[in-house]
């Protein structure tokens, strides 16, 4: 599988991720897209008229929407990660993966708006941003209170996955998560998966590794 | 840098940034890029006291007589920021605060709303529920509480609570 | 002190790459600016009241100033010698001060903590001694012999490798890091941070590079060093305080810092202070 790839990009981040997670070997194509805009150029465009990036192919399928990359993904290697076909349990995963356009239309707008320059109205972008910010943190402490760590049951899927990587840099848009106890937790939990992987902007849960013992120390 | 980006090993709080390591005292233990250094006793950072009481955690503001309040009967269920003072809550919720307490009845139910004022504009609220209450009772608290601060935010923004 | 000596400086404000008749509006030091394409082919800079600014091209970026410079813009020798290639890193705005910005890209010891298993990794933490100086003739910062542990220095890197680095800081918001070349041992490798003060607490920041590297992909070096960078941007956003402490007092520095120590101790000597503080509060 080849991934026309952006290593800023938090939508091209979601495929990274779920193809660690699953154990698939992506093929990368990095993209100049900052600064040279080849995403936009003749090569891109023939696979994705709508000149975003990431673009999945897999033989003669391409894919377009990170959402759809995810759940193939799983479904090619581990579908487990598309939760199970009860209707509450799925329809909840494609509400969520629904939701996700909107964390990617405010809080990644606002990211880019603050951090490559790209127009928008950022207060209006912000505000957007943090009322989706306080569903998702509704959504996760009704979770927990039903006993359930992540978006759709107690075990992740591609509906986390989806959420998580607009939601952990919106700080770069200048959108605290400071408010949101659940949203913390709920991202602790996902970097605390094995073989989470990270992208520039989220950090590395170094508490997961032991202090290193010192070597010839004074102390 | 925000200690609060760090992260925690064993009893040591240690700063993202350059891995310097605290104890619970403050003093700095460990400074990464000088291994063998025993870090003077004036590297320090500032220590809040907390208390846990009945799963919220408290600071201290001065140096109260007694401990932290207590509430019986009642378990934490969610914190929440809202946009808007305290007088906007209490306008939404139609009743006075006391001791920074909110009792919000909604729906034939009570909720217990704990507040802490962040500043002039904005209030930390903690949402208490029945210790023996079922999930199905704590997600409608948990929806009250959400309504009670989109009422109150819009009186805080129409100016009315003043 | 009236005039912020930081005026009659030079700063860049845009890639040459991008420059169009079109132009390109920006800020410098708080004053609104327009960098454009001239029809004789020179990079044009005008003013908030449309006054014109100096304007020079050098190192693949666009480069002004609101002042009166009085020297030409420092010399980069190794970014004309033959077989480099350069590297537009292009633009990234950080709310931070432009001098928090490039005391941050002189700093080595958060490698293993910001840049984990790039530029650095636990237990490969020890900053080792090294030399720092003012170099009085070029008045320019100087720090040599200084090297560390990287699990991946560079995209050409294969595993591991001790790395020399030598820092440079010619202008207030400018440095250039000269590092070991992994494929051309007794070369170095030029990489530069070019910081285009917007405000005293918000900057453009443009990477820029001149490397010994015939393999790997452009893209790829620019998503190296873009990996890099925004690695730094969190911390960068969340230093406190925001302005960079002049005076001693508010932050402890060790032996690994005597970069910074010289650095902030050279903004002072020449009254380079917008986006410091000199008073400790």
């Amino acid at each position: 599988m080849k991934l026309y790839d952006y290593v800023l990009s938090p939508s091209c981040y979601k495929v990274r991720l779920m193809a660690a997670l699953t154990g698939v070997t992506l093929d990368i194509r990095p993209v100049d897209f900052h600064p040279g805009a080849e995403h936009r150029g003749p090569e891109l465009l023939a696979l994705n008229p709508a000149g975003s990036i990431p673009i999945l192919e897999d033989g003669d399928l391409v894919l377009t929407e990170s959402s759809a990359m995810l759940v193939y993904l799983a479904a090619t290697a581990a579908p487990q990660w598309l939760g199970n076909d009860a209707a509450g349990q799925a329809a909840t995963v494609q509400q969520w993966l629904s939701f996700s356009q909107r964390l990617t239309a405010s809080l990644g707008a606002a990211r880019l708006h603050e951090m490559l320059l790209r127009p928008g109205d950022i207060d209006a972008l912000r505000a957007q941003g943090t009322a989706a910010l306080r569903e998702l943190e509704a959504g996760l402490v009704e979770r927990r209170i039903r006993g359930q760590r992540f978006l759709a049951s107690d075990r992740p899927t591609v509906a986390d996955i989806a959420c998580f990587p607009y939601v952990a840099l919106a700080p770069d848009g200048g959108v605290s998560l400071d408010p949101y106890p659940a949203i913390r937790l709920w991202s602790r939990a996902i970097r605390a998966i094995d073989g989470f992987i990270e992208m520039p902007g989220i950090h590395r849960l170094h508490e997961l590794k032991p202090e290193p013992s010192p070597e010839g120390g004074e102390a | 840098m925000r200690l609060s980006h760090g992260f925690v090993r064993g009893e040591t709080l240690s700063c993202i940034y350059h891995g310097w390591s605290y104890a619970q005292a403050g003093n700095c233990l460990r400074i990464p890029a000088h291994p063998a250094l025993t870090p003077p006793d004036t590297i320090r950072v500032a220590t809040q006291p907390v208390e846990d009481g009945g799963g919220i955690i408290w600071i201290p503001v001065g140096e109260p007589a007694a401990g932290p309040p207590r509430f019986d009967g009642v378990t934490p269920l969610r914190s929440m920021v809202v946009e808007a003072d305290i007088a906007a809550l209490e306008e939404a919720a139609g009743t006075k605060a006391a001791e920074g307490l909110l009792d919000y009845a909604h729906d034939g139910r009570t909720v217990r709303l704990l507040l802490a004022p962040e500043g002039k504009a904005r209030t930390l609220m903690h949402v208490l529920v029945d210790e023996d209450s079922n999930p199905s009772e704590r997600i409608a608290a948990s929806r009250a509480a959400e309504a009670l601060r989109r009422t109150a935010e819009h009186v805080a923004a129409s100016g009315t609570a003043r | 002190m009236t005039r912020n000596a930081m005026i009659d400086e030079w700063y860049p404000v845009g890639l040459v790459s991008q420059l169009d008749a079109h132009g390109r509006k920006t800020a410098l030091m708080g004053e609104p600016i327009e960098v454009r394409l001239g029809e004789d082919g020179s990079a044009k800079v005008t003013g908030g009241n449309g006054r014109v600014l100096p304007a020079c091209i050098r190192y693949g970026h666009v480069w002004s100033s609101l002042g009166d410079p009085q020297k030409p813009l420092f010399a980069i020798p190794e970014a004309d010698q033959p077989g480099r290639r350069l590297v537009d890193v292009g633009v990234v705005r950080v709310r931070c001060s432009p001098l928090r910005a490039v005391e941050n890209f002189l700093d080595i010891a958060h490698f293993p903590f910001v840049h984990t298993d790039i530029l650095g990794a636990e237990p490969h933490t020890e900053v080792q001694n090294y030399k720092v100086e003012i170099r009085e003739d070029d008045d320019e910062v100087w720090a040599t012999q200084v090297q560390f542990y990287q699990p991946q220095a560079a995209k050409s890197a294969q595993g591991g490798i001790t790395t020399q680095y030598m820092y440079r800081v010619p202008a207030p918001t400018c440095s250039i890091l000269y590092k070991t070349c992994p494929p051309r041992p007794g070369e170095w490798d030029v990489i530069t941070l070019f910081v285009q003060p917007l405000a005293e607490d918000l900057c453009d920041v443009w990477p820029w590079m001149a490397l010994f590297d015939d393999e790997t992909p452009m893209t790829d070096l620019i998503h190296f060093q873009q990996t890099i960078f925004v690695q730094d941007r969190s911390i960068l956003e969340n230093q406190i305080p925001g302005l960079l402490p002049l005076d001693p007092g508010m932050e402890i520095p060790t032996r690994a810092d005597l970069t910074s120590v010289a650095y902030r101790r050279w903004l002072k000597r020449h009254g380079y202070t917008y986006g410091a503080q000199l008073v400790a509060q």
